[in-house]
This record gives structure tokens, C-alpha cells and sequence, in this order.
């Protein structure tokens, strides 16, 4: 049984593989109990998505991935902003005319050239594949993440909890909505390597929706989020090697099983 | 693009039929604001595509399938309260792409095959594939003839929708169907992750300066009609599938619009 | 010394458009004053220019100290994880810098004060899961964590159980008493007859000063329009639309 899990953890390939996925959930189990609970799940799919085109261009040119997903970004929240500002269309179908529009301009970038860019890889993660320099920029990303998340705390509370008396208590609403944006941006280019645009959200997501069906004080889920998210990974790794399924999908199948297995327990206050 | 070619005459009435579904429902689409919708139902497709063949039964049939159980679960995640809706679709689509991917990984050796099916593909439209396409737009017309005021008025005035009775009741069910099934339609040639590109992007460009329902709607045809077959043209000189031609396209005319009506 | 002056404040959230002006008062230590109006009036937005928070506003507003301010409390998230105590604690934020923990005395403070609010059996409580009356008193908590001479309460009592209007009532009295200004929006004609000044707001400033004299029949029907309802033998009542809690 212990060689179960322990055997597959002896290589290094894994064990990269293994530090990616933990540092990059610590990140985004806190994050996505953030963006849960701004009731900003839409965003963090839209980034994800919109962002392809920036991996791509990187993935075509030899440039690293955090480079191409960061521009990725701010041009997908660029496009995000203005096409959701539209009030002729309203809410969201200038956002889904940004995203599908980005997203397949990353899709017509990778495909045409002769030798096309691994689309593969970038929408659903080389987890396997990731090297030392990949994990050192994810676990700085995650690292930015954390320490501004904790630095952040109390504002965030307050913005989300009860927007109309923030500003005497002492935390601007819309500031720190931004900011909250800002970072799930980071958190996004610091998953998209291992997890792959399509998959990333599943670690923001489902840990955190997990997390609040559990728990009812907000730093417990906030960590808690962090727990469940690599604990996923580490299930997901499993499943991985001794079933032979892609590892991004394991993990986020996994994590998503968890959130499933919370909503088995019996009702309680629940804030996801 | 060689017009003699079976495959591109088929793909050209392909795109004309789907023009027909984007004037017809794109319209309701973008009016009801059901973008994300629409998004949600093409991508959950994908595993029902992924076992279509293995299985040997029309990919329509499970894609259809897989569109359905998603919608399902999104439904009665939100029933159960314990997550929110917008959480709970993103949820169900992740679910749904990790699935695919996983049987995918299974079922085919080649990468490429599984671009086809979230991009679309030029070649392999069957004569079955269009008259399914044609069925879909027959019944979206029927249907917009006969819910066409129930469809209005439950986006713009409830009140009237109630006193409209039990049409009403049954209007909006029947648009998320109609909806569904167009995205199923319209998966083998634009592909799971790009429906929005044929389905929303030419209806929300008109919306930009169409006043009225009908206008929109014979509007969005037209355009879609236009971006479809330059689409494919594109997709053929850069030996890629059409989703991405087309959505790119589309983007571009609708960015142009936007910034073109927002100056005048 | 007056603890809050106003002077010709006009403003409203875009130019050209004022939700407010002509709005005059000032206020000393000990004093409540009720802020009358009808839905829409303007008693949420003269809170807002008070606080800073109005996009438009001209005038001259002079505070001795910056207000708490207690919200109208549907609209915080009842679905949040957090507990009353929590919520008491947020009193304390600004406060607090970002890389510190809230101090010990501000927890000790917090609790004290859901104590005086009647809830210290509470405080671990789901703040969602508390009754409307009593979220209303552990908002009013938090804004007393804040120490502020000034506090603007925003229709704090209705929708309110009579258990715990009759506390906050109760609680009013000894704020007043030391020395503390309250604002509060409120329907509540009568009530504002026991305080000690009254604004009344439709726009513009119908009027400003003692109850007694100031709530004339005239001046509430400039205050309220249509929404006034006089019953007969002389009383007056106010029928408008509550918010519930």
C-alpha cells in the first residue's frame, strides 16, 4: 500500500511534477475562495480562456511561458473590460464575443503555422513535462500570491462582506475588487504550465467551493481551499501514473470529485 | 478553395444552414442573454464527441447526450444551494473537459483528431450531418414563429409573459432546447470550443445597430452567412479547422462595429 | 462646538444632476437627530456626502471626527463564513496595519461591546443566521469599535423585532449621553418627536430643528408628498415602504 504511493514519487520527473502541482494549489485554493465568494467565477474562466493566444505566440517564439500567459492576460483583461462595458449587448455576451474571439485566435495561431505550436499541451498542461525553472516560477508566482493575499485580508473582507460601509471602515470596494482580479491573473499564468488554460480554473474552483461547504470561518477555509487543492494534486498524480490518464485532467477531475464528496454532507450554512 | 470539391460544397451548405440557426436563434441568443449558455452547452459536448466514434454512433447523438448532462448538472447544482451558479457552470464545464480529455487520451493515438473535435473540421461532413443541420434550422423557424412574442416578452416584461399563459411557461424550456440542439449541429464543423463563434458573434455584432427583432434577425444571417463561407475559405488556405477562422473573423467585424458606431 | 457643521450642501453621483442640495445644520456634543424623508429622498446620499463617499459635492461639510456608519443591513452577504464577533471586529480594521494581527485590547474592546449590545452569547454565531434584529445590533456593535464622536445609523429600527429595537433604543440613549452625535435615517415620525433634532429631506432641506417645533403638518407634507397619511383627531402617521430585514 505504501509503495502504491510512495513508487511513483521516486523519479525526478514526478517529483517536479509533484512540487509544481502543490505550490501552484497553495496559490489557488486561497484565491478561488476569494473569487467564490466575490462571486467572480465567470472572470476567472474568461482569463483563463481569453489568454491563449499570448501562450501560443510565446510557445511559437521559444519564449517562456510566463511571459506569453502574462501578456496573455492583460490583453484578455483589456478586451474583457471594454467588450463587457457595452451596454448595448449587456452583461455578458461582449465578454463571450472577447473570449471566443481571443480563444480562437490562440487556436488559429497554433494550427497554421508548419510546424504547429503543441495546442495540446498549452490547453490542458504538461504537468509531466514541467522543469526545474518551471516550478522556481511558479512557486515566486504562488509566493506573490500568498504573501499579497495576507497583506490584503481584511480589506478583501470587508469589500466583499458589506460593500456599502467598507469605505468608513476602511477598505475602497472597487480597489479591491481590482486587486482581486490582478491576482487571479497571477495565480492564472502560475497554473497554466502545469494545468493547461482550460484546466486551471478546476484548481481555483473546485477546492475552494469545497472548502466553504466545510467550514464557516474564513481563514479556516482559506487554508482548508489550500489543503483540498493539493491533495488533489497529489490524488491526481496517483491516478496518473498508476492508470495512465493525462495528469492535468486527473488532477482536476480530482479536485472536482472532492468538491463532489462535500455535497454529500448534510446541509449546513453554506457560502460557496 | 477548389468549388468542385464534394467536401467544400458540403461545408458551404453547412455554413449557409448554421447562418440560418445564427439569424434565428443567434437573435435570442444575444437578446436573452444567453451567451454563456450557449458556450457552456457546445464545450460540455466534448466527451459525448470523444466516444462518438468508438462507440460507432452519430457524434450528434452524443454530443447531445453529453450537452444534456451537463445542463442537468448545472441545474441541480444550483437546486442544492451549496454553490453558486456561476460556480457551478464553470464547475460542470471543467468536469466535462477533464473527462473528455481523459477518454480521449484513451481512445485516440494523434492529437490532431482530438483539434477536430474542439475546432471543427472541413472535411467529414456527412450528407447526414446537413440534413440533421437542416431538421435543427426547420424546427428553431417553427418554433420562432410560434414563441417568438413569449420569448420577448419573458426577457423584457414578465408580467406579460404571465398573462400569456401557459405558452409562456413552456417558451424558455423550449428555447435552451432549441439552443442545445443547435450547438450540437453545429459541432462537427466549427468544433466544441467555438459554437459562440457562429451561434453569438454575428448576432451580437448586428445587435450593435439592428432596432428591431426581425431586422436582427435576417441581419445576423446574412453576416453570419458571409463570415461562414470566408471562414472556411480561411480555414482551408491555412489548413486549419473553421472554428477558429470563423471566431476570429467574427471578432475582428465586430470589434470594427463596435468601435465604428460607438464614434458616430 | 459643533461636532458635525453643514453648510449649502448640494451633490449627487453625476454632474448636473444634484440628489440634494440646500442641506444646512450642525450638530453638538449629546444630540441625536433624526433624518426624515421619503424613499429616495436623499437620507442615504446626505449620509454618503458626509462620509466622503458622494462623486458630487459642494458645500462645506466639517466633521470633528470621521463617522461610523451603520448600513441598512440588508445589504451585507448573509451567506459570508464569518461570526458575529468577527463582524464586531471589523470595527477595529482601520486601525490595524495590514501585517499585524488585531490587538488584544480591540478583541477585548469587540467583545465588550457585543456584550453591551445584548449578544455576547452570540459571538460565535454564524453572523447570517442571526435574526434581522440582531444583525442589526452587531453592525451597530462594530460601528460603537470604531470610537467615533459621530455615528450615522441608516434606518437602523425597521423591520426590527421589538425585543431588540427596544436595546438599540435603549442604546441610542447611552451614546448620547456620552456625548456622542448620532445621525439616524428613519420612517418613524413619532419616534423622531423623542430625539432632538430632526432634518427633514425630499431633495431638498424642507427644514432643520427641534421636533416641537419644526414637524408641522406643512412641513411633513413637504416632506412626504403622497406618502402622508393623516388620521383623524389631529395625529399624524406616515404610511411608506419598509425595507425588511
Amino acid at each position: 500500500m505504501l509503495d502504491w504511493l510512495l513508487d511513483p514519487f521516486s523519479g525526478s520527473l514526478m517529483q517536479r511534477a509533484l512540487l509544481e502541482v502543490l505550490v501552484v494549489a497553495v496559490a489557488c485554493g486561497p484565491i478561488g475562495v476569494w473569487v467564490l465568494l466575490y462571486r467572480q467565477s465567470y472572470a476567472a474562466e474568461s482569463i483563463s480562456h481569453a489568454m491563449l493566444p499570448g501562450l501560443v505566440v510565446a510557445s511559437l517564439a521559444g519564449a517562456s511561458l510566463v511571459l506569453g500567459a502574462t501578456a496573455g492576460v492583460l490583453v484578455a483583461a483589456v478586451a474583457i473590460a471594454l467588450a463587457g462595458r457595452d451596454e448595448r449587448l449587456g452583461g455578458d455576451v461582449g465578454v463571450a464575443v472577447a473570449i471566443s474571439a481571443l480563444f480562437g485566435l490562440g487556436a488559429l495561431l497554433a494550427l497554421s503555422p508548419d510546424v504547429p505550436a503543441r495546442l495540446g499541451e498549452l490547453l490542458f498542461g504538461d504537468l509531466l513535462g514541467v522543469t526545474a525553472r518551471d516550478v522556481i516560477e511558479a512557486a515566486v508566482l504562488a509566493a506573490v500570491v500568498t504573501l499579497a493575499l495576507v497583506l490584503a485580508h481584511r480589506r478583501l473582507a470587508l469589500s466583499a462582506f458589506d460593500r456599502a460601509a467598507a469605505p468608513s471602515l476602511g477598505a475602497r470596494p472597487g480597489r479591491w475588487e481590482l486587486a482581486l482580479l490582478a491576482l487571479l491573473a497571477i495565480c492564472t499564468v502560475a497554473a497554466v504550465r502545469g494545468m493547461g488554460n482550460l484546466l486551471a480554473v478546476a484548481l481555483i474552483l473546485a477546492p475552494a467551493a469545497a472548502a466553504l461547504n466545510l467550514v464557516s470561518r474564513l481563514p479556516v477555509a482559506l487554508a482548508l481551499a489550500a489543503v483540498l487543492g493539493a491533495l488533489a494534486g497529489v490524488l491526481g498524480l496517483l491516478a496518473s501514473y498508476h492508470w495512465h490518464v493525462a495528469a492535468g485532467a486527473a488532477v482536476a477531475l480530482a479536485a472536482i470529485a472532492l468538491f463532489a464528496l462535500t455535497l454529500v454532507l448534510p446541509r449546513r450554512d453554506t457560502f460557496a | 478553395m477548389p468549388l468542385d470539391a464534394p467536401f467544400i460544397q458540403r461545408a458551404i451548405v453547412e455554413a449557409l444552414l448554421l447562418a440560418g440557426l445564427a439569424g434565428v436563434l443567434g437573435s435570442w441568443i444575444v437578446l436573452r442573454r444567453f451567451a454563456f449558455f450557449t458556450h457552456g452547452v457546445g464545450t460540455a459536448a466534448f466527451p459525448g464527441l470523444v466516444v462518438a466514434a468508438p462507440a460507432g454512433v452519430a457524434p450528434q447523438l452524443t454530443g447531445l447526450a453529453a450537452a444534456l448532462l451537463y445542463a442537468g448538472s448545472v441545474e441541480w447544482l444550483g437546486r442544492t444551494r451549496r454553490v453558486a451558479t456561476d460556480a457551478a457552470t464553470g464547475l460542470a464545464l471543467v468536469a466535462a473537459l477533464a473527462i473528455g480529455v481523459i477518454l480521449a487520451s484513451d481512445v485516440f493515438e494523434s492529437p490532431a483528431s482530438v483539434d477536430r473535435l474542439l475546432f471543427g473540421s472541413l472535411i467529414g461532413l456527412s450528407d447526414r450531418d446537413l440534413w440533421l443541420t437542416a431538421g435543427v434550422l426547420a424546427a428553431a423557424l417553427v418554433l420562432d414563429l410560434g414563441l417568438r412574442r413569449a420569448w420577448l416578452a419573458q426577457g423584457f416584461d414578465p408580467g406579460t409573459a404571465r398573462a400569456l399563459g401557459v405558452r409562456a411557461a413552456i417558451a424558455d424550456p423550449l428555447l435552451l432546447l432549441a439552443i442545445v440542439l443547435a450547438c450540437v449541429v453545429a459541432l462537427d464543423a466549427v468544433g466544441a470550443l467555438l459554437v459562440t463563434a457562429v451561434l453569438v458573434i454575428p448576432a451580437a455584432t448586428v445587435r450593435l445597430v439592428a432596432p428591431s427583432v426581425p431586422t436582427l434577425q435576417a441581419g445576423t444571417a446574412a453576416l453570419a452567412a458571409v463570415e461562414g463561407v470566408v471562414g472556411l475559405w480561411l480555414a482551408y488556405e491555412l489548413n486549419i479547422g473553421p472554428g477558429p477562422a470563423i471566431a476570429v473573423l467574427g471578432g475582428t467585424v465586430f470589434a470594427v462595429v463596435a468601435v465604428v458606431t460607438r464614434w458616430r | 462646538m459643533a461636532v458635525i457643521r453643514v453648510e449649502r450642501l448640494a451633490g449627487g453621483y453625476a454632474p448636473g444632476t444634484d440628489a440634494i442640495t440646500d442641506v444646512g445644520f450642525a450638530l453638538e456634543d449629546g444630540t441625536i437627530a433624526a433624518v426624515l424623508g421619503p424613499n429616495g429622498g436623499g437620507k442615504t446620499t446626505l449620509f454618503r456626502a458626509l462620509l466622503g463617499e458622494l462623486p458630487v459635492r459642494r458645500g462645506a461639510v466639517e466633521l470633528a471626527a470621521r463617522p461610523a456608519y451603520v448600513p441598512q443591513t440588508d445589504r451585507t452577504r448573509h451567506d459570508f463564513p464569518i461570526s458575529a464577533l468577527d463582524v464586531v471586529l471589523m470595527g477595529a480594521y482601520s486601525r490595524t496595519p495590514a501585517w499585524r494581527r488585531v490587538a488584544r485590547a480591540d478583541r477585548d474592546a469587540a467583545k465588550a461591546t457585543l456584550e453591551r449590545v445584548g449578544l455576547a452569547d452570540r459571538a460565535r454565531r454564524h453572523f447570517g443566521s442571526l435574526s434581522g434584529g440582531q444583525r442589526q445590533r452587531v453592525l451597530i456593535a462594530r460601528a460603537l469599535l470604531q470610537d467615533s464622536r459621530v455615528i450615522l445609523l441608516d434606518e437602523p429600527l425597521s423591520g426590527v423585532d421589538t425585543t431588540s429595537a427596544a436595546r438599540i433604543e435603549e442604546l441610542f440613549a447611552q451614546l448620547r449621553a456620552e456625548g456622542r452625535v448620532l445621525l439616524v435615517a428613519t420612517h418613524d415620525v413619532e419616534q423622531a418627536r423623542r430625539w432632538d433634532r430632526v432634518i427633514c429631506l425630499h431633495g431638498r432641506q424642507i427644514a432643520f430643528g427641534a421636533p416641537a417645533a419644526t414637524l408641522t403638518t406643512d412641513v411633513l407634507r413637504h416632506t412626504y408628498g403622497d406618502e402622508l397619511v393623516i388620521l383623524p383627531g389631529g395625529e399624524q402617521a406616515i404610511a411608506v415602504e419598509h425595507h425588511a430585514h
